[in-house]
């Protein structure tokens, strides 16, 4: 009878699949953290994504704001005069300006009132992209007076969306007159848009020369770089430039460093981390006491401590590839459910990166209880086999 | 005590001794609790012989012979092992030596994960031999009258069968040196003679030391030597025959609890 040449025998893998039970309840350890790692990165990174994307339907490529402003939703006003001053700069092709404020909507059913996020905008100027916005009715609607359109993803508590219906906004009357796409983020709950002269009757007295963002259009070809930093020249400290790319990573930085939201994800990530840690360890050390005799008779037959070593990490990262690829299903399974769950409000995406990320951090988890319980294993005295 | 040069039952032998120990003393514990264990042993095992050790429970018999198989650091006195001195050697030395020798446990010790082919196998890898284990494993194992239970796991096995397989483990590489505690303590008495015929032909035909601590009486008469470890110092040390008459019921020393 002939033999092939075998490889080694691989002796972690089969003292994992030994015990059946206790390698489901480890995979199933693994599997959860992994998973809470997944929603709390993937919440983290739909809050990201909703208070940028509406940023996508802003039909700009720099945009001006104030120095005191921290995020779309809480703004500073600033002078009207700087996009003027802005337009004289060689490749501005238009400027245009944004207002924004918070008005009490009023459910028409059952009356109670609710913030609502406001933007308002000359509706000569193109400042959305949403195509309810720009056409020639949409237009004409926006002018009527005690008019606005009203956002799809705002919250049901809202009420009623349909065009036609009357109801208040800050004890005013108001008729929706059309709707749109955008999503309010973190901050609003549903969202407006009018034009800037009912933004006056609704927010009266403050003026129109006031301006909460401005939007900067560039002729093709312009450099938003160069024109940036001609901007930034130009125009007095009381506002800031920023590039759309520049926008964006300013308001997530926002949302993730300078309040809890970031922290509280944050810290789920690692609470997730430290209980599958936990699980593994536990789940590795019962594995190695279990076969502390055997593990010291290799020992005694001349395996090296290192051999040992090799045998509980493989073991570690056996069950973390294992708890792994069920983890990342069922995320994928979670996302897609909180995504239909909030009506696309809450973009739920796996990315690349978070997929390699919480993969690194799942290989990390396992790799660091492996290495806190392999010392059992490794200090086995082989002369305890003979007693 | 008994020289060590003049050892009864075997021939005066010109090559070296496999075992050769010089005025060992071992200590468990330190400072104040420090215990003395084994006191001036001296002892010469030669190729070709098989050595019981006797002697009452606490008498140092494992000790010996876990300080004999790498398995604890001697620091006083002199012990060569296959040539080598163990005395002052480093840990990664040890666990080189340790390949060398085949060691039996009282207890079976198999990886219950794997089956009877695969814990022999465990350790023909030690020696590299990837291609021939599965063949050198189900030798061994047909050898010990296991040929049908290869692909068992130890689950599945008698106590009997398990120990054969452990022992088949010991005896795959062809170890210049075996230490066994009780081999024979969980087998019948027709395994537990194919065992110890296998160690005499192991003995016989390659040269091979077998220093063995038993209690079983249906074994001695394999023995070249009897040495009997009394309170941590050798005895006697005698030829079968000898520890034979100096043991008869009349003479039954108290603290022989064995014949």
């Amino acid at each position: 009878m002939k033999f092939p040449s075998l490889p080694r025998i691989p002796l972690a893998w089969y003292n994992l699949r030994h015990d059946r039970p206790r390698l489901l309840v480890a995979v199933a350890g693994v599997t959860f953290a992994v998973l809470l790692m997944f929603m709390n990165l993937g919440f983290l990174g739909a809050l990201v994504s909703t208070t940028t994307n509406f940023y996508d339907e802003f039909n700009g490529d720099i945009f001006l704001i104030s120095p005191q402003s921290l995020e779309i939703s809480s703004t500073k006003a600033f002078p009207r005069e700087r996009l003027y001053q802005a337009k004289g700069i060689e490749g501005v092709q238009q400027v245009m300006p944004l207002y924004a404020e918070y008005a009490l909507w009023k459910n028409p059913e059952t009356s109670l009132s609710r913030a609502m996020f406001v933007y308002a905008f000359n509706p000569s100027d193109p400042v959305f992209l949403m195509p309810e916005l720009n056409t020639p009715e949409g237009r004409r609607a926006l002018q009527q007076p005690n008019t606005a359109f009203i956002d799809r993803r705002s919250r049901p508590e809202f009420g009623p969306q349909t065009v036609g219906l009357e109801t208040e906004a800050d004890r005013r009357r108001i008729t929706v007159v059309g709707q749109y796409d955008l999503g309010g983020g973190f901050a609003a709950d549903g969202t407006l848009i009018m034009s800037d002269q009912n933004f006056r009757r609704y927010f009266d007295p403050r003026p129109l020369d006031q301006v909460n963002l401005g939007l900067v259009l560039l002729e093709p070809g312009a450099d938003a770089q160069r024109v940036k930093v001609a901007l930034q020249d130009q125009l007095p400290a009381d506002v800031e430039v920023y590039t759309k790319t520049e926008i964006v990573l300013k308001e997530s930085q926002f949302w993730i460093q300078t309040t809890s939201i970031g922290f509280i994800f944050g810290l789920g990530v690692l609470v997730s981390f430290i209980v599958g840690t936990v699980i593994v360890y536990q789940i590795l050390y019962t594995d190695i006491r279990d076969h502390l005799r055997e593990y010291a008779t290799l020992k005694a037959i001349g395996y090296s401590g290192s051999y040992l070593f090799k045998t509980v990490i493989q073991e570690a990262i056996l069950l973390a590839l294992m708890g792994y690829v069920p983890g990342l299903i069922l995320a994928l399974g979670l996302y897609e459910l909180a995504v239909n769950a909030t009506a696309g409000t809450l973009p739920m995406q796996m990315t690349v990166f978070r997929v390699i990320f919480v993969f690194t951090l799942t290989l990390l988890m396992c790799a660091l209880s492996g290495l806190i319980s392999v010392r059992k294993a490794v200090t086995a005295d082989p002369a305890e086999v003979f007693a | 005590m008994t020289a060590p040069s003049t050892t009864p039952g075997s021939p005066a032998v010109a090559t070296e001794a496999s075992i050769q120990v010089r005025n060992l003393n071992y200590f468990f514990g330190k400072g104040d609790l420090r215990k003395q264990v084994l006191y001036d042993i001296s002892l010469d095992l030669h190729p070709g012989q098989i050595v019981i050790m006797t002697g009452p429970s606490g008498s140092g018999k494992t000790t010996l012979l876990t300080l004999i198989g790498a398995l604890r650091s001697a620091t006083d006195g002199s012990l060569r092992v296959l040539g080598q001195e163990l005395v002052g050697m480093g840990s990664r030395q040890l666990v080189e030596l340790r390949r060398n020798i085949g060691f039996i446990f009282q207890a079976h010790n198999l990886f219950e994960s794997l089956t009877a082919a695969q814990n022999v196998e465990m350790a023909v890898e030690l020696t590299g031999n990837f291609r021939g284990k599965r063949q050198q494993a189900v030798d061994i194992l047909s050898q010990l009258g296991l040929a049908e239970r290869a692909n068992y796991k130890p689950a599945a096995l008698s106590g009997g069968q398990k120990q054969r397989v452990a022992i088949a483990r010991a005896l795959v590489n062809q170890p210049q040196l075996i230490l066994a505690d009780e081999p024979t303590a969980a087998l019948d008495k027709q395994s537990g003679r194919d065992v110890v015929t296998l160690m005499q032909h192991l003995a016989n035909e390659k040269g091979c030391t077998i220093l063995m601590v038993t209690h079983d009486n249906r074994i001695l008469d394999v023995a070249d030597r009897i040495i009997n470890l009394v309170d941590g110092r050798l005895e006697s040390d005698e030829s079968p025959q000898q520890f034979v008459d100096s043991h008869t019921p009349q003479s039954l020393d108290q603290k022989m609890f064995i014949m």
